[in-house]
């Protein structure tokens, strides 16, 4: 009895097993069947290349050797003239993006021509920061529709005073305040990151106002308090730094006189990591 | 029952080799493509490099076939000939907003991983009159939630004779990687050059006997003498300075010369006098305006 039950219960679980990976090797199968095509295109697509190349070496040789080339409406001269043009554009789109790096403008006008988006990238020492965005209605006269500019920047002012006259002077004067303010807002980032011990004591949105305290020595509570004012926002230098400090003598050192010009000739943080280096601060 | 299982059991692993041969041959037919690829793109690139007339030449023949509204062109090429002529739009706007010219751009890619790109750049170029050629590496990194664009390694080759005050510029900009910062400063430092040259030629055509430019329009130096008093020279040195952080003045001063005898009947001490009278003419009156006052003044 025992037997036949295990028999039964035996085939029943061979059954089972057999339909599970019976399921299994279909999948399998078809994974196969996948790989199968998947290398036959590759195989079709290895021969084009392969015959595209050997026609694109016949056509440098030709060329290298100065002979003439024929306008051939061949299959072989159509293929060559599509890689002619997709490097020349390679090459000019290699181009665009030199000047985003180095220029920093990017003008896409709307189809119509009715409008035009500039794109401001930023950057400061190397560090590419926030990019912003202007869109200007071309239409009667050039104004602006939208932009996310921060209202800290005088973008209405200078709007006013040159977007009509002048576009392009307009576009560099508003690159400018905008550099200009991602580089100051940058400087005290970096303040942050490179130099621990000073801390920022008053700061403000257009980052032209900097008020910190360095620490002159490990253990006590001798501290210096530098006012920067930056009063030209095409600049990321100050145009007037204050010391101060408990200490009248300190402050009127010919050390901390030097350290005043460091820090109105340098980027802050330039400025206090060489502070720091000649044992001015911590 | 047992039976079974052992021809199973072998059929699995003959299923288990025939799909790692199929992969295996999958991954080397893409790297027979990838060497393909590149080998393609080589020779497409040195065949612009080398031979870019000849290029121009089937291109230009190109454009036309297209403008002429030939339908042999296929639609793909018509959609890149396209694509190349709005792009030359857009970079011909690019020159002149940024004032810059670049003539070669080479762009290497050093590495290349899902999340960072290395990218070497070297360009050459000019900017009105000044010519220069920067290399610099540019590293993006993309991560999920952020992006990084940084610039490393910032080389700068200037030539002429204006930038031999630029050097203290310069070493700041390679050691901050300010490439903004070196393109933007450019652009103003050659504008003021410009300035200058431009006003010293109209000086010196509409005074062609009092001025003199011993080394040429694009000098600093500008020599004022009237002929009847040979031996009196008025030198005015206009120096375009940039500092450190990349901040352009221009800067004028005045240098008088006088033979002795002349100097004996100085009483007014003109000749030290001269120069901050001249500084206190240029804040008043501008440059221009100073110079040909000054110009006037031996002309009587």
């Amino acid at each position: 009895m025992d037997i036949v039950r295990k028999q039964g219960v035996f085939d029943h679980l061979l059954m089972l097993e057999k339909a599970g990976t019976a399921g299994q090797e279909k999948q399998k199968q078809d994974h196969l069947k996948e790989l199968h095509a998947a290398i036959l295109t590759l195989r079709a697509k290895r021969e084009r290349l392969f015959a595209e190349t050997a026609a694109l070496k016949d056509l440098k040789d030709k060329l290298d050797q100065g002979l003439p080339l024929e306008e051939e409406e061949t299959d072989d001269f159509m293929q060559l003239e599509q890689f002619l043009l997709k490097s020349r554009l390679m090459q000019l789109k290699d181009l665009q993006t030199v000047y985003h790096l180095i220029g920093g403008y990017n003008l896409i006008e709307s189809k119509q021509g009715k409008s035009v988006c500039v794109s401001f990238r930023t950057a400061f020492e190397g560090m590419y920061l926030e990019t912003y965005n202007l869109e200007m209605d071309l239409r009667r006269t050039v104004q602006i529709s939208r932009h996310n500019i921060p209202p800290c920047v005088p973008l209405e002012r200078l709007a006013k005073e040159h977007l009509q006259a002048d576009f392009k002077a307009f576009l560099e004067i508003l690159s400018l305040h905008l550099n200009a303010l991602a580089g100051r807002k940058q400087q005290v980032l970096l303040i942050k990151e490179l130099i621990g011990t000073v801390e920022i004591i008053e700061r403000n949105q257009l980052c032209n106002f900097l008020v910190f305290m360095c620490k002159i020595q490990e253990e006590t509570e001798a501290a210096v308090l530098c006012t920067l004012e930056y009063g030209d926002l095409t600049q990321c230098l100050p145009t007037r730094v204050t010391i101060e400090s408990e200490n009248k003598t300190l402050a009127e050192s010919p050390q901390w006189k030097k350290n005043q010009v460091l820090l109105m000739e340098s980027p802050v943080h330039s400025a206090l990591l060489t502070m720091r280096k000649v044992g001015s601060i911590v | 029952m047992r039976k079974n299982k052992p021809v199973f059991v072998g059929k699995q692993t003959d299923m288990g080799t025939m799909e790692q041969k199929l992969n295996e041959e999958l991954k080397q037919l893409q790297r027979e493509i990838e060497v393909c690829e590149a080998e393609q793109d080589s020779y497409v690139r040195s065949i612009s490099l080398q031979h870019g007339e000849a290029l121009r030449g089937v291109l230009q023949t190109l454009y036309n076939k297209k403008e002429k509204g030939d339908g042999t062109l296929k639609k793909d090429v018509s959609k890149l000939i396209t694509d190349i002529t709005d792009t030359e739009k857009d970079l011909r706007r690019q020159t002149n907003i940024s004032g810059i010219t670049l003539t070669e751009c080479c762009v290497k890619t050093l590495e290349k991983n899902e999340r960072k790109t290395i990218q070497q750049y070297r360009l050459t170029g000019h900017c009105c009159f000044l010519s220069f050629q920067v290399e610099f590496a540019l590293v993006d990194i993309q991560d999920s939630d952020s992006s990084l664009q940084k610039i490393t390694d910032l080389n700068v080759i200037l030539d002429g004779a204006e930038f031999k005050d630029l050097c203290a510029f310069v070493s700041r900009v390679e050691e901050t990687k300010s490439l903004f910062l070196f393109f933007r400063t450019l652009r103003l430092f050659s504008e003021r050059c410009k300035q200058r040259s431009c006003t010293l030629q109209y000086f010196k055509e509409k005074y062609p006997d009092v001025v003199r430019l011993p080394e040429g329009c694009r000098s600093e130096v500008m020599m004022i003498q009237s002929p009847k008093l040979p031996g009196c020279t008025m030198s005015i040195f206009w120096k375009i300075s940039v500092s450190k952080e990349g901040v352009v003045q221009p800067k004028l001063e005045l240098l008088m010369k006088m033979p002795e005898q002349a100097q004996k009947m100085d009483t007014n001490n003109v000749m030290e006098t001269a120069p901050e009278a001249f500084r206190s003419l240029l804040k008043i009156f501008g440059v221009e305006a100073s110079i040909e006052s000054l110009i006037k003044s031996v002309c009587f």
